[in-house]
């Protein structure tokens, strides 16, 4: 598996690199994230790979040289759970801005027919096991210029809808017209969530199951029959005969084929319940949501079970235009104050964590959500690595993405000003050794959307 | 079986002399409105009480009731129900409440009463003697049938017995039903009462609310304001032509209804359960000078003053309920009647149901463990319901001339395990056998 | 504000192993009956009762001053600290479903029982179901996680439904909002008998298939074991005398129908809730060993509970029924004792067997009294202290231990109440500036 991908990844490199210049970024602050912070220094990317960096490192004669004074390189962000290219998902849309609306735990309803209501598990209700983000996703996506803009440069995309929505894929976010160009992974595992697809939810007449009891259920079912199935496949592809054949089940398939889930947690109760089920599972898990990961309890369960989060940037906020005599419960406010510390005590509790963009989709939106979790106590250090190196090594893929080493993937992103500044301005975006600058307009990382337009001799993409 | 057989009794002997004629020996009397009177005797002559004292004696042939060791306490009062309207609450065809319309004051509760209802046997078992029976299922907001409504009809004060509503009446017309507007956004004190804590933490984390907004309920709030306002002026309008008496003059029968409520002689009866609804309420009622109860409030906040000073009588709703939101302390809505006597309001309770009907006592007894004085707690039930219905000169305590609406108990009546021993209505003995006694006694009674 | 709450629990639970309450009316539900005495807890079992008791050196002791104590109060019927809904009340036979899995211990519904004299509860699936989810035990322990709630021990259950819930999915209106084509069976009492038997029929099957297979790793060999169904598993367990069946049921013919269906497939009821002509078919019920977990008073509400009568614990009780008054709710399961009290009221039971209604006879139906239910040497300090006597609706709840920890103290509920005011109020004034003033949007 992992030799299909290097060798998809160099056949990729040498697709797009193979008669490009190399670029050189010199005098310019470079900071590494997975080493120390070079003052000035340059970088040379060449073929979509990191051909060299360091202080003294000699500039090829054919390449584009940036003078990168008073700019600093940082390795490209990594949005560890997106929804970014996959269709029907940008409800939020870069036009509402308001950063409220979907979310990859709440996906709207898909355009598809309704199908009949499930009368159980053998129905595989809300079940697209089998569907790899890769195949899906749409390179046109507005949504990967406006998350370029604000210096993204991968995501990892999941199907989000449905008890097995299917399978994440780690891609780069380039415009182009092959999407196959942007996968970097094509499945890094297995997404859960406990909502119907279609949203609709429960109620008698939508189909088997309509509690979360009846999802949870449901759940431990398929890895029941997975097991099964497995057993059943192994023993016919032993010795065929005499044994009735086992009828293919994509479901199972899908689920199988999955190396690792993931499981929505934001309560603490959530967390502790979640980290239980994959226990009982036997699945490697990586819990998503996280918005009560400040609670000492949640430390606590996360700590004992070792275990690796993805955090929400959506940080739960007061409803608009209330009723100025109605107060919310004690324990809400009590969840937007705190919400935004978790990623800090994470931190301090030395749990493996990375942030992600759950439905933001705007540069402003986005960089004032990292911006609050580093108001509320992390590090910019941490913030920095829980968008790059943090989401690389979650998904096991730190060999050749998240940091600036050489020999890694080209994703780079080069501002004026610290990078979750308000008033920073984003220079360009490197995706794979392709440079992106972000549109005048948008120039800011503070402004408000903005696509970032292919330029220069390296930008124009066949 | 032993109150059976006690009850038998009692029946055989009131067919001797006319039924609502009699005398109580030696009883305990605890007449609410002054201090209890020990062993003496009580004369109920033609349905009221005639006398009361420890030296009169029993006219010769008069049926005499032996009161040695019991009480005697004014029959309780429901202030809230739709007994005699709804028979199986989740059976439409069984229910009359809830009409269809906006503006309904002509709709009458009393002559929807079905004086054969199950219920009535069945509460009054418990003491209960007469009850306020609405339109509309007065806690719930009475959107019962309509939709958005404003006026559901008039609410009747009737007694527990009788062979038709008009021989239950008391008052056909003790109060207007009336729904006030509320700004009906998202958001309470403390969150929704009503809505799973999970599920709020989830609404939170789906990034906000769903409802409108406050600007947009608002907004509703003022159009439904102008809307009854209007109603209110048109009403007025018509009581003026009327007085005119111009030719050409049409009757109309809802603002005909009106009339009582426009002259003061009617109080509307406002469900509010918010600070700011119960002082929208009293600001409408003192814009149009009618009279007002409020029903059903679930927070005093600031409003004590004003209720007090403008002696405006509220209907509390069951203490046996959840505190109403998540963070109020556990004893909330037991501790809510000691804090509007506290403010010098003049409380009553009602149970806003048929099937609790029967313990009004224990939620006002509930309320006095949580800091409503007993006498408030007892009056409650009886002088303060009677007064604000407009009866309090016939009912509501044991005084001469009052009618004789009598339970006579083992003990505290606010007590579940006190039995009732006999229960009248003006003067009548009533049975306090009903469909469960008979069925208790026929099963038990299965070999 | 709960945190500290939490705080000033773990506090309390920290003090002392050995607790004396002294001076205390017990009634305790046991062999003892009702005295005045004292108990000695230790290590979160009552180790001595008795009128007079040692105080070992080091132990709290603490003077009830007359108070009554009694034990835990125990809530056959229940559906509070539930995530999620319920109901899976998509299909006829959710058995499935668990609500091990949806435990919520942070539904603020368990402090207020628990402030009702409440110490464990039957958690249970609802009624949409001919044969619903699986049930389980909690102990109040506000404040513990999930797992902290369980009450360890107690022999899970699954639920039943009988009568007009289970049959209103498949009613042709498509009850609860439901559009009728998707009109689920059972519609009538008819389709839930039919419904029961198919199932337990495939569970019988189901059990066939899985003891050939022990039988066959027993000798020796190494099939491949059969599919793992969890929709039959619990049935399966049911046959097995594994798990107790928990039927929430009206009226008297479909009772009567549940018993000769368990009789037919070899297993048993071990109550019937709700239950309200019980009084009907006692007799049968009785015969059968079921128990029986009733409302005290509730009636009239929807047609099946039109000939419900406040007698039926009562009559249950003398007709030899074990029974227990339930809530089915988290507002009346606050005020259990009361309800007891209405069996005085009405049938006329002693005091002794009022209170075992919501005590004893809960845990016998829970199978769980051999553990509580009871003021008694041996069994786990679930104790309950009220200032007046707990049939009474003067009483109020003063403190509250599960397993000798103490979970509930009015004093410091009540004390607690000003700075958690406090905080509040601080959170909701810093959300201020950062709340846009209301515009009128023209």
């Amino acid at each position: 598996m992992r030799n299909l991908v290097t060798a998809l990844l160099i056949f990729c490199g040498c697709a797009f690199g193979a008669d490009s210049a190399a670029i050189a970024i010199r005098n310019a602050k470079i900071v590494t994230v997975s080493g120390s912070v070079i003052p000035k220094g340059t970088v040379v990317v060449r073929n979509g790979l990191i051909q060299d960096v360091g202080e003294n490192v000699s500039i090829p004669g054919d390449a584009v040289v940036v003078d990168g004074e008073g700019m600093t390189v940082y390795p490209g962000l990594v949005d560890a759970l997106s929804t970014w290219g996959m269709p029907g998902t940008a409800a939020s849309g870069a036009a509402r801005g308001g950063g409220r609306g979907a979310t990859t735990t709440a996906a709207p309803a898909a355009a598809t027919p309704a199908a009949p209501p499930a009368r159980g598990p053998e129905d595989r209700p809300s079940t697209t096991s089998w569907i790899k983000a890769a195949d899906e996703i749409q390179a046109t996506d507005k949504r990967i210029e406006s998350a370029r803009s604000a210096g993204f440069t991968t995501a990892a995309v999941w199907p989000t809808r449905g008890f097995f929505a299917g399978q994440g894929s780690l891609v780069d976010l380039l415009t182009g017209e092959k999407a196959g160009e942007m996968v970097l992974v094509p499945s890094l595992g297995q997404y859960i969530s406990l909502t119907r697809a279609g949203g609709g939810g429960g109620g008698m007449g939508g189909g088997f199951p309509s509690a979360l009891m009846g999802m949870i259920s449901y759940i431990r079912q398929i890895y029941l029959d997975a097991g099964h199935y497995q057993l059943v496949k192994d023993a016919y592809a032993k010795n065929p005969r005499g044994m009735q054949r086992p009828e293919y089940d994509r479901a199972l398939e899908g689920v199988l084929e999955s190396k690792r889930i993931l499981l929505p947690a934001n309560r603490w109760v959530e967390i502790d319940r979640m980290i239980h089920f994959a226990a009982e599972l036997k699945q490697p898990a990586i819990y998503y949501g996280i918005r009560e990961g400040f609670e000492d309890r949640s430390v606590k369960y996360l700590k004992d079970a070792n275990a690796t989060v993805l955090i929400s940037m959506k940080w739960p906020e007061k409803a608009r235009d209330q009723d100025p005599e109605a107060e919310d419960p004690y324990r809400q406010m009590l969840i937007r104050e705190k919400a935004p510390t978790t990623p800090a005590v994470l931190k301090k509790a030395g749990i493996k964590f990375a942030l992600y963009s759950d439905g933001l989709d705007t540069p402003r939106d986005l960089q004032r959500a990292v911006k609050k979790a580093i108001d509320n106590g992390l590090s910019r250090e941490d913030a920095l690595r829980a968008l790059t190196l943090s989401p690389a090594e979650i998904y096991g893929v730190q060999d050749r993405l998240g940091s600036i080493e050489k020999g890694k993937i080209a994703n780079l992103v080069v501002t004026k000003g610290e990078i979750f500044d308000d008033r920073t301005k984003i220079e360009f975006v490197l995706v794979d050794g392709n440079k992106f600058v972000p549109a005048p307009e948008a120039a800011p990382a503070g402004g408000r959307g903005g696509a970032t337009a292919p330029s220069g001799p390296n930008g124009v993409k066949k | 079986m032993k109150t059976f057989g006690l009850l038998i009794a009692c029946a055989i002997a009131a067919c001797a002399a006319a039924n609502d004629t009699f005398f109580i020996r030696g009883v305990d009397v605890y007449p609410v409105t002054g201090a209890e009177m020990k062993g003496v005797s009580v004369l109920v002559q033609d349905g009221k009480i005639a006398d009361i004292g420890a030296k009169i004696v029993a006219p010769k042939g008069m049926k005499i009731v032996d009161g040695k060791g019991l009480r005697l306490y004014p029959g309780m009062i429901d202030s809230n129900t739709e007994l005699g309207l709804s028979e199986v609450s989740a059976e439409r065809v069984t229910v009359d409440t809830g009409e269809l319309g906006e503006f309904m004051p002509q709709l009458k509760a009393l002559s929807a009463v079905n004086p054969e209802s199950e219920h009535f046997p069945v509460v009054r078992a418990n003491g209960i003697t007469s009850v306020m029976t609405f339109p509309a299922s007065g806690g719930r907001g009475g959107r019962g049938g309509g939709g958005s409504q404003y006026i559901s009809g008039q609410a009747a004060l009737i007694h527990m017995d009788g062979w038709t509503w008009e021989d239950m009446e008391i008052n056909r017309s003790a109060a207007m039903h009336l729904i006030y507007p509320s700004i009906a956004s998202r958001g309470g004190r403390g969150g929704l009462a009503n809505v799973d804590f999970a599920d709020e933490i989830a609404l939170l984390f789906a990034g906000g609310s769903a409802a409108g907004t406050f600007t947009e309920a608002k907004r509703n709030y003022e159009t439904q304001v102008a809307k009854l306002t209007e109603f209110f002026d048109n009403a007025r309008q018509y009581q003026k032509e009327r007085t005119a008496n111009l030719p050409g003059f049409k009757r109309d029968l809802k603002f005909e209804a009106m009339l009582p409520v426009l002259e003061g002689k009617v109080p509307v009866a406002v469900p509010a359960s918010r600070e700011r609804a119960i002082h929208d309420a009293i600001a409408f009622a003192d814009r149009e000078h009618i009279k007002i109860v409020i029903l059903a409030p679930q927070e005093l906040g600031k409003e004590g003053p004003e209720l007090k000073s403008k002696n405006i009588p509220v209907i509390l709703g069951r203490t046996e309920a959840l505190p109403e939101n998540q963070d109020a302390p556990y004893d909330y809505a037991e501790s809510l009647p000691g804090e509007f006597y506290k403010a010098g309001v003049k409380i009553a309770f009602g149970t806003f149901n048929n099937e609790f009907s029967r313990n009004l006592p224990y939620n006002a007894a509930r309320a006095v463990a949580y800091g409503l004085p007993y006498d408030a707690a007892l009056k409650a039930v009886t002088i303060n319901a009677a007064e604000i219905w407009g009866a309090g000169d016939k009912m509501g305590s044991i005084e001469k001339g009052k009618w004789a609406d009598l339970m006579l108990v083992t003990g505290d009546p606010l007590e579940v395990p006190t039995q009732i021993k006999a229960l009248y209505i003006k003067g009548k003995e009533v049975d306090l056998s009903n469909k469960q006694t008979r069925l208790y006694q026929k099963y038990l009674a299965r070999p | 504000m709960k945190r500290l709450f939490l705080m000033g629990l773990m506090a309390l639970a920290a003090v002392a192993q050995v607790t004396v309450i002294e001076n205390a009316t017990i009634m305790s539900e046991g062999a003892k009956g009702t005295f005045k005495g004292s108990i000695v807890v230790k290590d979160g079992k009552i180790i001595e009762v008795g009128d007079k008791v040692m105080v070992p050196p080091g132990a709290t002791v603490i003077d009830a001053q007359g108070q009554f104590l009694i034990p835990g109060i125990i809530d056959c019927h229940s559906h509070i600290a539930v995530d999620g809904g319920v109901n899976e009340g998509s299909v006829s036979v959710s058995s499935m479903a668990n609500i091990r899995d949806v435990i919520n211990p942070e539904d603020i519904a368990i402090y207020r029982a628990l402030a009702g004299g409440v110490t464990a509860a039957n958690i249970l699936h609802g009624s949409a179901n001919a044969i619903g989810g699986q049930t389980l035990v909690l102990k109040m322990r506000w404040g513990q996680d999930a797992e902290g709630m369980i009450f360890q021990g107690a022999t899970p259950g699954i639920k039943f439904a009988l009568g007009e819930n289970p049959k209103r999915a498949g009613s042709p209106q498509g009850g609860r909002g439901a559009p009728a084509t998707n009109a689920r069976y059972p519609a009538t009492r008819m389709g839930v008998e039919d419904v029961i038997r198919e199932a337990f029929n495939e569970a019988k099957a189901y059990k066939a298939t899985w003891d050939a297979y022990d039988a066959q790793v027993a000798k020796g060999q190494h099939p491949i074991p059969p599919r793992k169904d969890l929709k039959l598993e619990p049935l399966k367990e049911v046959l097995e005398g594994k798990r107790f069946v928990h039927a929430h049921c009206y009226r008297a013919d479909e009772i009567l129908m549940l018993i000769r269906v368990a009789d037919d497939y070899g297993f048993k009821i071990k109550t019937f809730q709700h239950v309200l002509e019980g009084y009907k078919v006692a007799k049968e019920m009785a015969a059968h060993g079921a128990g029986g977990s009733t409302f005290s008073d509730w009636w009239a509400y929807k047609a099946e509970a039109f000939d419900a009568i406040p007698y039926n614990a009562a009559v249950m009780t003398k007709k030899g029924v074990v029974s227990s008054l339930n809530s089915d709710d988290a507002e009346l399961m606050r005020r259990l004792n009361t309800e007891a009290a209405k069996a005085m009221k009405y049938g006329g039971l002693t005091r002794e067997e009022a209170l075992a209604l919501v005590t004893i006879n809960p845990a016998k139906q829970l199978g769980v009294d051999n553990r509580v239910g009871s003021i008694e040497v041996g069994k786990d300090a679930d104790i309950v202290i009220y200032d007046k006597d707990p049939l009474s609706n003067y009483a109020k709840v003063q403190k509250v231990w599960i397993d000798g920890t103490k979970y509930f103290d009015r004093d410091s509920d009540v004390s607690a109440r000003p700075s958690k005011e406090l905080e509040k109020k601080k959170l909701a004034d810093q959300e201020k500036p950062a709340t846009p003033a209301t515009r009128r949007p023209q």
